[in-house]
């Protein structure tokens, strides 16, 4: 492989890669190992790890498979940020790399290590199977195969961009409830809920939603967008967390919690009114910050899309009323953005 | 732990609906699925263009008879013309099967499955689902597996069936996370560990764990390989990686065009054009390239695949994949300019001998996916067809397994056993003196495959082929593996591969020496046509005292004549 990383002379130069190293059997505590090799533009970071272990130190562990940015296996940290090795220039790193040459690659977050850049995916599997995360089809099993169901395209792009997802772990890696909170739903498996749970084929939507509001569910999100920006396959995540919350509030009635009883003051306090109400935002009994982080955005998309106007400026001051204003400006803007760019 | 009804090794598409089979067929039955990744891992993931299957929703009037018609013809007669009944006749109940259950699937106007045009094929009859289809269905019956409970031991690497007398007792593997060694004793193994196309490494579109491990466990075992010597070419694999380009974006309707600009596939399958079947496009390309009408560059020589003239809409909806692929690994837009593209070594149409129920000759073995052989595709397969194998001859050997399972006795494996297999292992840690690097040896033998037994293959270079592979298997005696950890040994793990890798590339150069005529994907410049009075039968290849040995097995026949194959 180094043979054709030689070949070219242009646009060559030495590369160091930081790698995190921990064996279990032998470390009491994780270290790093540089490695200094000769890059040609071109080449990706798996390929430089590749070499690394083909040619300099067989015990440097990872995973790949495909290496085509299909399978999901390659998911690590590259200076800092979670994505596939496989899919990543070196050049394009080291263009933003803070310390010149240099790449440090570690194993994703919040997930336990294993070894070196090997973390355990079984949590993941744990909770895709806790939120059900698989259609069970309304036919029954002995029926099947006779007749499709027919289903429009237009049903079909409702869940087509998030099948994409390829499990990688990347946004689980870079969510930051789950850093505090590893009992989390995690963001890909809020969009393989919200996946299932918009195919007409399904029978477990209550159910799931049912489970997706509890603790640790869907409320705990604090909409920092991470995910969405870590996502290997730009997967709009976010849309998937909206979409189950203003399912959430549309079936209300049928499983209370206290997240969707207030969201649903809240939402209907917008709707019908077309502006926010002191007295019946629900700041009062779960904070500024909880309302910020749980409503607002849902509440503009749900604006931006019915066209209502937003909502005047809150006339009464209250407790942290100026933190208020200033971020339901920015969150507005963001929500603008958000959909620009979906519509893409 | 105790003994398992089945033991199915490999999580990809035939692993799986074969276990789900299995439950459905007896819901009593201990069963566990053993994969060396995550199930949503497998290969079958990385298939792009879809599955065929005569829905009739594209084509009116496209019918089940054509689909096994297609597909005889495109293996060149040598498919067993029962098994390619079976395979078409299942394959609209199959599709439908798994919309049923849940997979997404792109759409036609009136709501129905969506099909598109695929090579080899008369009728558009490849359901897909954008170019995603392989994903969409591996994770669909992952999905459909952790519904129903099945056990995974996911990470587990399969070393060994454990054999007594004419039977197998049960499959022996090590747990990747721990280094076990751990015994699974069992009634019944099903073996769907997928292809062996990565033994030519970088020339290869395959899984870097593509290496034939069920295979080269099974000819170890003494069970008959057949027809190894027929490799897929796919056309169109990316110059710098070997990574693929689906056939989607020929059906969509790119061009083949040489350094001329010339859409050179009018000179070999003047109606197909650039939808021939693949051996043949394959085999276009590298004349091509041969007689000089290719693009030269320092990662070799070259033509292109041009869908500038889709339009940058179509290219974006249907070929999505296709464009952020050329970009990562080739740093081209397919919307702005042509794609540089040459063969690359993408299928085995060989494997594990199974009858059309997925049995082996050794009692309680059984074999599906690519890693088998009932043999459906014959000399070469038609794209799309691959998926339906998996989906449909899995689906059977669940359903046989889980059927027979009674008929056996629960096999037992000694700790004396395991501890022999531990040593066998560790013993090449330690090597002192001059080693050899694992690296070198697999870049060699990609090598050596792709240039003597690659698309154009003649005597002496097959006799150059057979003895470079006897000499890298003397110098694998001497690799050497640095990590000498027992937790999540990579370089361990990459080392049995490539042992896989070595005993199953003599089988093919062996077949590919032996069979001394030019059929499907087997061309031999030294018998350029195809001899039915001599060689109109199956290789099979048997490991005889450590070498592989030659037998032979006929093609049954059916409603269809040999006749000349042309596009
Ligand atoms: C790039 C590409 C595109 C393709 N496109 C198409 C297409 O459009 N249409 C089509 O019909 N076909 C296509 N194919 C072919 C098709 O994808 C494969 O033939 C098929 O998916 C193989 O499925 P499988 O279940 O047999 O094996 P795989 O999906 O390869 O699964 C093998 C399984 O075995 C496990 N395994 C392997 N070795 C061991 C071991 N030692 N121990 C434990 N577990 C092990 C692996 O972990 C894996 O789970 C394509 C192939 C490639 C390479
Ligand atoms: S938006 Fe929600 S799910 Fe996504 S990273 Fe932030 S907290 Fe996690
Ligand atoms: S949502 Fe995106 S980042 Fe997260 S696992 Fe799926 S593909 Fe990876
Ligand atoms: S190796 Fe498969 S996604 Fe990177």
């Amino acid at each position: 492989m180094m043979a054709s990383i030689d070949q070219h002379k242009e646009g060559k130069k030495d590369v160091t890669f930081r790698v995190f190293r921990f064996n279990p059997q032998v470390d009491s505590k994780p270290y790093f190992d540089d490695y200094t090799i000769p890059v040609e533009r071109g080449v990706t970071v798996l390929r430089s790890l590749n070499y690394i272990k083909e040619h300099i130190d067989g015990s440097v562990s990872f995973r790949a498979f495909c290496q085509a940015g299909i399978c999901g296996s390659c998911g690590m940290r590259v200076n800092g940020l979670s994505q596939l090795a496989c899919t990543t220039q070196v050049w394009d790193v080291l263009a933003k790399s803070r310390e010149p040459e240099v790449i440090k690659v570690e194993p994703l977050r919040n997930l336990p290590l294993i070894k070196d850049l090997i973390v355990d995916m079984d949590p993941l599997v744990d909770k895709m199977k806790h939120y059900s995360n698989w259609v069970d089809s309304i036919m029954p099993e002995a029926q099947m195969g006779k007749k499709e169901f027919l289903i429009s395209e237009e049903e079909f792009l409702r869940y087509d961009k998030a099948t994409d997802c390829i499990l990688c772990a990347s946004c689980v890696s870079e969510c930051s409830i789950l850093r505090a909170n590893k009992e989390y739903v995690s963001p890909a498996v809020l969009l393989k809920s919200y996946r299932m749970n918009v195919d007409s084929r399904d029978s477990l939507h209550d159910h799931r939603l049912a489970a997706l509001v509890q603790d640790h569910g869907v409320w705990d999100c604090t909409h920092c967008y991470r995910c969405q920006e870590s996502c290997v396959k730009s997967i709009p995540i976010m849309d998937a967390i909206h979409g189950i919350r203003e399912d959430a509030i549309e079936c209300r009635g049928k499983k209370d919690t206290s997240g969707s009883k207030h969201a649903e003051a809240f939402m209907s306090d917008i709707e019908k009114k077309g502006k926010l109400v002191e007295a019946t935002l629900p700041i009062r009994t779960n904070g500024v910050v909880w309302t910020l982080q749980n409503l607002l955005p849902m509440a503009m998309k749900m604006i931006m899309k019915r066209r209502t106007p937003p909502p005047p400026p809150l006339v009464k001051s209250a407790k942290g009323i100026k933190v208020f204003r200033e971020m339901f400006r920015e969150m507005t803007e963001h929500v603008k953005q958000d959909h620009k760019s979906h519509k893409k | 732990m105790k003994p398992f009804d089945i033991v199915i090794v490999g999580g990809g598409g035939a692993g799986l609906y074969a276990a789900m089979e299995a439950m459905k067929t007896n819901p009593a039955l201990n069963i566990a699925v053993l994969s060396k990744v995550y199930p949503n891992r497998s290969h079958t993931s990385a298939a792009q263009g879809g599955a065929n299957a005569a829905l009739g929703n594209k084509a009116k009037d496209d019918t089940v008879e054509m689909h096994i018609f297609d597909t005889i013809k495109g293996g060149d007669y040598l498919a067993d013309q029962d098994a390619v009944n079976v395979l078409c006749t299942e394959a609209p109940k199959i599709i439908r099967e798994l919309e049923n259950m849940g997979t997404p699937w792109s759409r036609m106007e009136d709501n129905t499955i969506a099909q598109r045009p695929f090579g080899g094929a008369t009728l558009p009859r490849c359901c897909y689902c954008s170019d995603k289809t392989g994903h969409t269905i591996l994770q669909t019956l992952y999905e459909q597996c952790l519904k129903k409970g099945v056990i995974f031991f996911n990470e587990y690497f399969a070393l060994k069936l454990s054999v007594s007398g004419s039977r197998s007792k049960g499959l022996i593997a090590m747990n990747m996370k721990t280094g076990r060694i751990e015994a699974f004793a069992a009634k019944t193994v099903i073996l769907a560990t997928g292809g062996y196309a990565k033994m030519y490494w970088n020339r290869s579109s395959n899984a870097a764990g593509n290496t034939g491990d069920g295979q080269a466990i099974a000819y170890r075992a003494g069970i008959p390989m057949k027809d190894m010597e027929f490799v897929q070419f796919h056309p169109t694999g990316l110059r710098k990686s070997g990574l693929l380009i689906t056939e989607g974006a020929r059906g969509e309707g790119g061009y083949l065009l040489n350094k001329d600009g010339e859409r050179f596939m009018a000179r070999y399958a003047k109606e197909k054009m650039e939808l021939g079947p693949r051996d043949l496009v394959s085999r276009s390309i590298e004349t091509e390239i041969l007689q000089g009408r290719g693009f030269d560059s320092p990662a070799g020589t070259y033509i292109h695949l041009d869908l500038t003239h889709l339009g940058s809409d179509l290219i974006k909806s249907r070929l999505p994949q296709i464009r952020e692929m050329s970009m990562q690994f080739e740093g081209v837009d397919p919307i702005e300019e042509p794609i540089p593209i040459r063969p690359t070594a993408h299928y085995s149409m060989g494997g594990i001998d199974t009858d059309n129920f997925g049995r082996t000759v050794m009692d309680g073995v059984y074999a599906a996916g690519e890693c088998g052989c009932v043999s459906v595709h014959g000399a070469n397969r038609l794209g799309g067809n691959s998926l339906l194998d998996i989906l449909v001859f899995g689906r059977i050997a669940g359903h046989t397994a889980a059927e027979e399972a009674g008929k056996f006795a629960p096999g037992m494996i000694s700790e004396a056993e395991l501890a022999e297999q531990y040593d066998a292992i560790r013993s090449g840690m330690h090597s002192s003196g001059r080693y050899e690097r694992y690296g070198e040896l697999r870049e060699e033998l990609g090598q050596t495959l792709a240039l003597n037994v690659g698309i154009y293959r003649e005597s002496s270079l097959l006799q150059k082929g057979i003895a470079d592979i006897a000499e890298l298997k003397e110098r694998f005696k001497k690799v050497r593996v640095i990590d000498t950890s027992d937790v999540f040994n990579t370089n361990l793990i990459q080392v049995l591969e490539l042992k896989n890798m070595l005993d199953l590339a003599e089988t093919v150069a062996a077949g590919a020496f032996a069979r001394q005529e030019s059929r499907g994907s087997h061309t031999r410049t030294d018998f350029p046509v195809r001899d039915d009075a001599n060689w109109h039968k199956h290789t099979l290849a048997t490991m005889v005292n450590g070498n592989v040995t030659l037998g032979e097995k006929p093609v049954t026949m059916g409603r269809y004549e040999l006749q000349e194959r042309t596009y």
